[in-house]
């Protein structure tokens, strides 16, 4: 297979993407119950960690996969409960942003960032995750 | 050779898997990116066989085979999960889809299992 084609790809679906999820973002900061905003980042999240993962990607995919395991729950309890739970999916979208730009940049690898996945592996608002608990 | 339709929500996928399947023969017939065109392109092509994907937009894949197999009850789907997606997958195979392919995909395995598929539906 040529990869440098799949590489073009992933970056353009990958750039259309984050900035699907940035306007999901400020909606959610709006409407913090929007359902529509949950699912796209959801969903979002979820097709750049099977892209990132076909190419070997290994940060891209594990922070994408992370975003998609937080926002599984918070669509299972229907709302983002606090900001500090939106802040971090900021946090989120700006290290996926950040990745995808070494990509651009170099056509490589980027390198992992454990500060941000530690950020975002800690549990969700006690009440949120209850929630979706119950749901499951 | 096999006529083949391809739903995916990501063209990146769609462009993987069609490559792959085309390499041994197969014929794409059409493209869906979400589940609704997936169910129209299923009534506008009858493909032999339909690559799934599970998450999607509009309507989800597990929904989509259940629009197809009521279209053709012996159509033959199959689902592209990733990992972590265990308990969808045996949603969807419950719903009706005959077997399922795991991402990041391996050119081989997805063949082998196009294949098993296409015979059993003969």
């Amino acid at each position: 297979m040529d990869m440098a084609k799949y590489r073009q790809v992933f970056l353009e679906e990958a750039t259309e993407h984050l900035a699907e999820m940035s306007r999901a973002l400020l909606d959610l900061e709006k409407d913090s119950a929007g359902a529509e905003a949950i699912d796209v980042l959801f969903r979002m999240a979820h097709s750049i960690k099977g892209m990132a993962a076909s190419l070997e990607y290994d940060s891209i995919t594990d922070i994408s996969h992370l975003l998609e395991d937080r926002m599984q729950h918070i669509r299972s309890a229907g709302r983002i409960e606090g900001p500090e739970d939106l802040a971090l999916l900021f946090r989120g979208l700006e290290g996926l942003e950040r990745m995808v730009a070494v990509v651009r940049e170099t056509g490589e690898p980027p390198p992992p960032d454990p500060e941000l996945e530690g950020v975002l592996r800690t549990p969700l608002d006690p009440a949120q995750a209850e929630g979706a608990q119950k749901k499951r | 050779m096999a006529r083949i339709l391809v739903a995916d929500d990501a063209s990146f996928m769609r462009q993987m898997i069609r490559e792959i399947v085309e390499a041994e023969g197969h014929e794409v017939v059409a493209e869906a990116s979400d589940g609704v065109e997936a169910i129209d392109m299923f009534r506008a092509h009858h493909p032999e066989l339909v690559t799934m994907d599970i998450v999607m937009p509009r309507r989800s894949g597990i929904d989509a085979v259940k629009g197809i197999l009521e279209l053709d009850a012996g159509a033959s789907v199959v689902m592209c999960s990733a990992l972590g997606q265990e308990t969808l997958v045996t949603e969807a195979l419950q719903a009706g889809a005959k077997d399922f392919i795991v991402k990041p995909f391996k050119p081989d395995s997805v063949i082998k299992t196009i294949q098993k598929v296409l015979e059993k539906a003969e």
